[in-house]
């Protein structure tokens, strides 16, 4: 249905970034917390409209612009991570020195960024919407101006985004090249109809899988993640370890999924080519994982761990395992990493796994919480990581891809020692000297919360958002 | 006249871009730059795409170049570095050099059989233009506003001056 209610959500994050922008001029800087409410308060009204949109189908601008379930349900995922990562902001930003005014409104145009590229089929709106979201990222990065590890990580970013950028602009050049359209659905069509210039449109197509893997940070195009996840300020990193990969997983899945399954004869050569990203990435990323010993690169090397199996998800070619995957990803990635900032004071982070050293005991909340975050990340039972896991890969046994999934269990295997060498840490070292943290941190603990209520309901009870998902990925049909 | 005017254009536009790369002095770098995107405007121009032309200087020529000209007097580089020689970086520029020429050909005889069979229609004129930004890909033309503000509020956020510590 044509209709204007289909750019409503999008307009609302705008609008709320500008006028935060504008309000940080006017307040006071005691008040500066407001501005978080206000963001808050917009991304609810935005929620509820986004609720209001499902089954109803809303497009505009042609269709360039339309609000399926699937973007419905993407763009709530989106809503959601940002709230948390605003929460688990809050104190951090005045304990770290941050300027609060810029921080929310370029977390907000990120936002809107990943808005418009999950709501759209049109290749060169989606690039469009990737460049909003990376040139806000590679600021957010930036923004911890006294260290210089953060400016590091912003120019690092900045450098291998635009590389990766390129990289997608050339494929989706060659694309319309080949086919005449930049349109996702047509595009599709044409592959189908198998007329000529197929090596075109191929080498068009796997330029653009690179270029989005990048964005995911799978393995031979991940050698940023691990600085720039250390540099950028810690909630800023929560925010880049699912933001950026929900969405490219979410662009990949809709150019993809109906790629694999209507187009045989060409689809074998991108099909080998995910397989190999997808075993390089689960491998590479769980073994340098293993030696690291700062919490921000173990996670980071694990977020790079979690896009091979993910991978496999898309390789199965089963959406709904790849959306629950996703959605409980993000409750306890961001979780991992409010533990992570929950440890820290006034201009002092604790972020090496010494530090770790006897938390568990004295801060048993935090200690609790993470390490049902770190099991989940794992895949244990009962925790949503480990229902996630379970669904992808028995999706993948149904598609006859064993080897795949065995490396992926084997993978996993290996990932269990560098996760619960945190909890060991936590629970069974005595700490050498004192870590002393400031605990007065009402948002973080309600995330702390929150996070652990998602993993654990998505873990135990995960039949309603089961329900959902499926009811979103028929729009993908 | 069409012809010659393109021999000449070319000419110079493959010789500025030369002087680019064989000259060590930046400024000088950056003003062969200048010639040659001037060149490829009167290109434009050549094609009855008057619009594109001016676009194309003044973008360019004019608000790129004046980018570049900033950044070279700001970093102001004195003597660039020596440049590492590799042997692989060498093949690999070969090779990629070799395949760009192929490509070259390849495009250059469908060119040259699709000009036999027809004038050029006029593109690019600035109705033609206004209308698709306003109608077919207005959405897209309204994002490149968030994005602009975007970059804006970045880098202004990136580079100002700190505050008292």
């Amino acid at each position: 249905m044509n209709s204007f209610s289909a750019l409503i959500p999008l307009l609302i994050i705008v609008f709320a970034s500008l006028c935060i922008m504008i309000l940080e001029a006017f307040l006071k800087k005691e008040n500066k917390d407001y501005l978080a409410y206000i963001s808050i308060i917009f991304l609810v009204v935005c929620g509820f409209f986004l609720v209001r949109a499902w089954n109803k189908d809303f497009s505009y601008f042609n269709g360039n612009l339309f609000l399926d379930n699937l973007s419905l349900f993407f763009s709530f995922i989106f809503l959601i991570t940002t709230f948390l990562v605003i929460l688990i902001s809050m104190k951090y930003i005045s304990l770290q020195g941050v300027n609060c005014g810029e921080y929310y409104s370029l977390l907000l145009l990120a936002l809107s960024g990943m808005l418009i590229m999950v709501s759209s089929g049109d290749l060169l709106v989606i690039f469009l919407g990737l460049e909003v979201l990376s040139i806000s990222s590679y600021s957010l990065a930036g923004l911890r101006r006294k260290d210089e590890k953060s400016s590091e990580a912003a120019i690092k970013y900045f450098l291998l985004g635009c590389f990766a950028s390129a990289f997608l602009v050339y494929g989706i050049a060659l694309l319309y090249g080949a086919t005449y359209s930049t349109d996702i659905a047509s595009i599709i069509n044409h592959f189908q109809s198998g007329e000529s210039l197929g090596l075109m449109a191929l080498i068009g197509l796997g330029m653009f899988v690179i270029g989005f893997g990048f964005k995911i940070a799978v393995v031979p195009f991940h050698m940023w993640t691990p600085d720039v996840y250390e540099g950028a300020p810690t909630p800023i990193t929560a925010f880049f370890s699912v933001g950026p990969k929900a969405v490219g997983f979410a662009v990949l899945l809709r150019v993809l999924y109906p790629y694999l399954k209507n187009v045989q004869d060409s689809s074998k050569a991108i099909f080998l080519l995910l397989c190999i990203i997808s075993v390089l990435t689960m491998v590479v990323g769980n073994l340098i994982a293993l030696r690291q010993t700062n919490l921000k690169r173990i996670l980071a090397y694990s977020s790079i761990a979690h896009a091979g199996y993910l991978l496999i998800a898309i390789l199965a070619q089963d959406n709904a395992s790849l959306v629950f995957y996703l959605t409980v990803y993000i409750f306890m990635n961001i979780g991992a990493f409010a533990a992570v900032i929950a440890l820290g004071k006034k201009d002092k982070e604790y972020l090496e796994l010494e530090d770790y050293a006897g938390i568990g005991f004295k801060y048993p909340w935090i200690g609790a919480t993470f390490s049902v975050f770190l099991l989940s990340l794992a895949g244990f039972p009962p925790t949503g990581g480990f229902l996630a896991k379970f669904y992808v890969f028995s999706a993948a046994v149904r598609q006859d891809l064993v080897p795949l999934v065995i490396i992926g269990v084997l993978a996993s295997l290996i990932s269990v020692f560098y996760y619960l060498r945190i909890i060991v840490y936590m629970y069974m070292k005595e700490p050498s000297y004192e870590v002393d943290i400031n605990i007065d941190n009402p948002g973080l603990f309600l995330v702390l919360f929150l996070c652990l209520y998602g993993v654990l309901q998505l873990g135990i009870f995960p039949g309603n958002v089961l329900i959902l998902i499926k009811q979103a990925v028929t729009a993908l049909l | 006249m069409a012809h010659f005017l393109f021999f000449l254009l070319a000419i110079v536009c493959i010789a500025s871009v030369l002087g680019m790369i064989i000259s060590k002095n930046q400024a000088y770098n950056a003003l062969f730059l200048v010639l040659a995107f001037a060149c490829m405007g009167g290109f434009f121009a050549l094609l009855d795409a008057p619009f594109i032309a001016v676009v194309q200087i003044i973008i360019y020529a004019g608000a790129i170049m004046i980018l570049f000209i900033f950044v070279i007097m700001m970093i102001n580089l004195r003597e660039g570095l020596p440049p590492e020689r590799k042997k692989w970086t060498l093949y690999f520029a070969l090779g990629i050099a070799v395949v760009l020429f192929v490509e070259l050909i390849l495009t250059m005889k469908s060119a040259f059989s699709s000009l036999k069979s027809g004038g050029i229609e006029k593109i690019g004129s600035p109705t033609d233009i206004g209308r698709l930004l306003f109608t077919e890909y207005l959405y897209p033309f309204e994002i490149t506003s968030i994005l602009i503000i975007a970059a804006l509020v970045g880098a202004i956020v990136l580079v100002k001056k700190r505050d008292k510590e």
